[in-house]
């Protein structure tokens, strides 16, 4: 009896060996994937690596999906710390360059891409994308921008015009049209700024400064211009009473708020357009954030593609490959239609299937006509730290507890004492 | 010789043989292997690495530097690490003034403060809820469900329920507290003075159904004689309350206090829903907290050395734990 049980686990054992070693063995690609978004992404992706594998025989593509943003990235470096197996490639947000890189978590694409290629992509969305970290002058490609978003103030059209109101061009209107249009149950603007560096942004690269240049060591936290920039959220409640009060954990909250009309304007990603228009019962309007004397300003943000360190040639040109596909401008407007990410391609903006879009959905366009505005997303050296000392002070300004003069110019001293160590060359 | 060795043998083949069965041993060795390979060595190993300045999130530059560490002589190093720097670490956590031990002490404060107020109050509800459930009620099924209805969620949905129920506004904590003429801050979360406290509610509000549980099977082996007379002698419900309830319930109570106090410190998955963008620290709880050194700070030495420091306030626990029901056992 034993014997026989022996005999069949060895058979089966041989059995199961032999179709592994038998069968031409396909290159498998795999690549993290974070679900960031209120879209069938497992559907949207299955559908892509069935198309691409298609087309491309001995390919195997494989999604794995891990959790958010920040899942991913503690996945892929927990499994290298601890020598498991790593993925070919992982989508993980732009900003995250530089401690992927100095993890020794991510290598250069400079050799695959080419420069007609990189071409096509709207510069803005390369602005995290580079890092010289072997400080020879000349900066590294990293990061394939993939799934991309901005900041968005979003607008309930038919109430300004039920109102008699137009659509602010500048500081001085956007309060006065959000405390025209506050009521005692609706909000004029919704600025959720609980994770507060990105809302931020806008607000200071619309007084004339971001808080970050192209540098990965320098930032700009009590520049007089960032610092109006503090004062205008400031004044947004306590001027003209046209926001709630102090910090606003309403994230998730904000995008049916204003569908309901519980809120006339937010300040929100791209991201919540299709909900916000499955939702809403009302004309949306769709714009960068109104600039301190003028103009639309925003800011970037989303996931770039990756490739991780210690990837096989092999697999490594086989990843090239599905990353150019995904990235092709076909591919990327696809992928924005479904998502509502903005596509990264400018070649896409002319594609058939993205102009009968827009014809149906001019709010598309008008997100993506803000790439034109966006700056560079916050991210420098040891951007956990010094991300930390921002929102500290920022939350000590919106609780009341500092003048916005006096939190960013502390904010500005310990930042500087952060990033210190990467100057002492 | 020959005489000892004799001797011996007889002693061996008497005594000492029967006693050496191989079998018992090698049936636990399974069980030793596992506790050695996930227990005592990751124990040590995390107390070798709490000596070890590591950030693999930073450049592998060459710089003069002292690490930032207490004790430590400048000298060019890269800023990386990895580098053997001894117990700066716990130097650093030691002295309040300084960055590290700031944020260690304000985290140990939270801590301390979340852990008495939650035990005693998630437990006074569940003796509570114990013995108003052990009664023989028309419908008291329903609320049995109801009081332990919220164990049986993971932390992660309790806590994503509360963040809407935490809403400022027009949320069901904030609505329910203006009935009683609350007029104070709205946000609960993201709020230097009342993070922690959403913290406490939404622990108490998990975990008072689950000691419940303890205090209902201990109440259901009381003796109902003991009661019956002592109803005879003419004691009232409060003299039976703590005359004997309470004095009978002594081990239970004891068990769900260890257990209460040592789950205060393992929890963290409700800082991660609620309180995470809260950067200044004031919800901060020890496990967070090197959660959040590890993973978004990589700052690994530290994290390791908080993670030696909660090894051992729980190792102390257990053996307090272990050393009270021993004596009580006598």
């Amino acid at each position: 009896m034993r014997m026989r049980l022996l005999l069949v686990v060895v058979l089966l054992m041989a059995a199961f060996g032999t179709t592994l070693t038998s069968a031409q063995e396909p290159v498998v690609v795999e690549i993290y994937f974070p679900i960031a978004v209120d879209s069938p992404i497992t559907a949207i992706l299955d559908e892509y690596s069935a198309a691409y594998e298609a087309e491309n025989a001995g390919v195997d593509i494989v999604f794995s999906f891990e959790g958010g943003y920040t899942d991913v990235k503690n996945k892929l470096l927990t499994t290298m710390e601890g020598g498991g197996d790593l993925p070919a490639l992982a989508i993980m947000l732009a900003t995250d360059i530089y401690d992927l890189r100095n993890a020794e978590a991510i290598v250069p694409l400079d050799v695959y891409a080419s420069e007609e290629y990189l071409a096509d992509f709207f510069p803005t969305w390369l602005s995290n994308s580079y890092y010289d970290y072997d400080l020879d002058g000349t900066p590294e490609l990293y990061g394939i921008p993939f799934q991309r978003s901005t900041v968005l103030l979003y607008t309930n059209l038919t109430l300004l015009e039920e109102n008699g109101l137009t659509m602010p061009t500048n500081w001085e209107e956007l309060a006065t049209v959000a405390q025209a249009l506050t009521t005692t149950d609706r909000w004029g603007i919704l600025l959720p700024n609980s994770w507060p560096y990105w809302v931020f942004q806008p607000f200071a690269i619309g007084a004339g400064q971001n808080i970050v240049t192209e540098s990965d060591t320098d930032v700009f936290f009590n520049t007089p211009e960032v610092v109006a920039g503090l004062q205008y959220w400031m004044d947004l409640f306590q001027t003209y009473q046209a926001t709630p009060a102090g910090v606003q954990s309403n994230w998730g909250d904000a995008p049916g708020l204003f569908a309901d009309g519980k809120a006339a304007m937010i300040i929100h990603s791209t991201g919540s357009l299709p909900s916000i228009l499955g939702k809403a019962v009302f004309e949306v309007g769709v714009s960068g954030i109104p600039g301190k004397d003028g103009g639309y300003h925003t800011v970037t943000g989303g996931g770039n593609l990756y490739m991780v360190a210690g990837t096989d040639e092999a697999t490594a040109e086989a990843a090239w490959k599905f990353v150019e596909w995904l990235t092709s401008p076909a591919q990327a407007v696809d992928w924005s239609i479904r998502t509502g990410y903005i596509t990264t391609r400018i070649s896409g903006l002319e594609l058939d299937t993205w102009t009968a879009y827009i014809a149906e959905n001019p709010q598309a366009a008008d997100a993506a006509a803000t790439i034109d505005v966006a700056g560079r997303e916050f991210s420098v050296q040891s951007l956990a730290a010094v991300r930390d000392i921002l929102h500290a002070h920022v939350f000590d300004v919106l609780n009341g507890v500092a003048t916005p003069e006096d939190a960013m110019a502390a904010a500005q001293t310990e930042a500087d004492e952060a990033l210190s160590m990467f100057k002492t060359e | 010789m020959l005489a000892i060795s004799d001797q011996f043998q007889n002693y061996w083949r008497k005594r000492l043989r029967p006693r050496l069965k191989p079998l018992p041993y090698l049936l636990i060795l399974p069980t030793v292997y596992f506790v050695y390979l996930f227990t005592i060595l990751p124990t040590f190993k995390v107390l070798r690495d709490s000596q070890i300045y590591f950030h693999p999130n930073l450049p592998q530059r060459v710089i003069m530097t002292d690490l930032k560490l207490p004790g430590i002589d400048p000298a060019q190093r890269s800023m990386r690490g990895p580098h053997d720097v001894g117990w700066a670490y716990f130097r650093a956590m030691a002295d309040p003034d300084s960055l590290v031990g700031n944020e260690f002490w304000q985290v140990m404060r939270n801590t301390a403060l979340y852990v008495v107020v939650t035990v005693p109050t998630s437990m006074l509800l569940a003796f509570l809820f114990a013995t108003l459930v052990n009664r023989k009620l028309r419908g008291i099924g329903w609320a049995r469900i109801a009081f332990f209805y919220p164990t049986m969620l993971p932390m992660v949905s309790a806590a994503t329920i509360w963040n809407f129920f935490f809403t400022p506004d027009y949320g069901l904590w904030n609505s329910a507290l203006r009935l009683f003429g609350y007029s104070g801050a709205e946000n609960w979360i993201i709020n230097p003075d009342l993070g922690l406290w959403a913290l406490v509610i939404v622990a108490v509000w998990k975990n008072a159904g689950y000691y419940m549980i303890f205090y209902l099977a201990g109440l259901q082996t009381l003796p109902e004689d003991v009661y019956e007379a002592a109803a005879l002698d003419g004691a009232n419900w409060f003299v039976q309350l703590f005359r004997i309830t309470l004095p009978l319930l002594k081990r239970t109570t004891l068990f769900v206090s260890v257990i209460a106090i040592i789950g205060a410190f393992q929890t963290i998955d409700h800082a991660l829903v609620l309180t995470y963008e809260l950067v200044t620290g004031e919800a901060d709880l020890l496990l967070y907290a090197i959660y959040e050194q590890r993973f978004m700070q990589q700052n690994y030495g530290l994290a390791n050395a908080m993670t030696v420091v909660m090894v051992t306030i729980l190792l102390g626990l257990t053996l307090l734990n272990f050393i009270l029901t021993e004596r009580d056992h006598d």
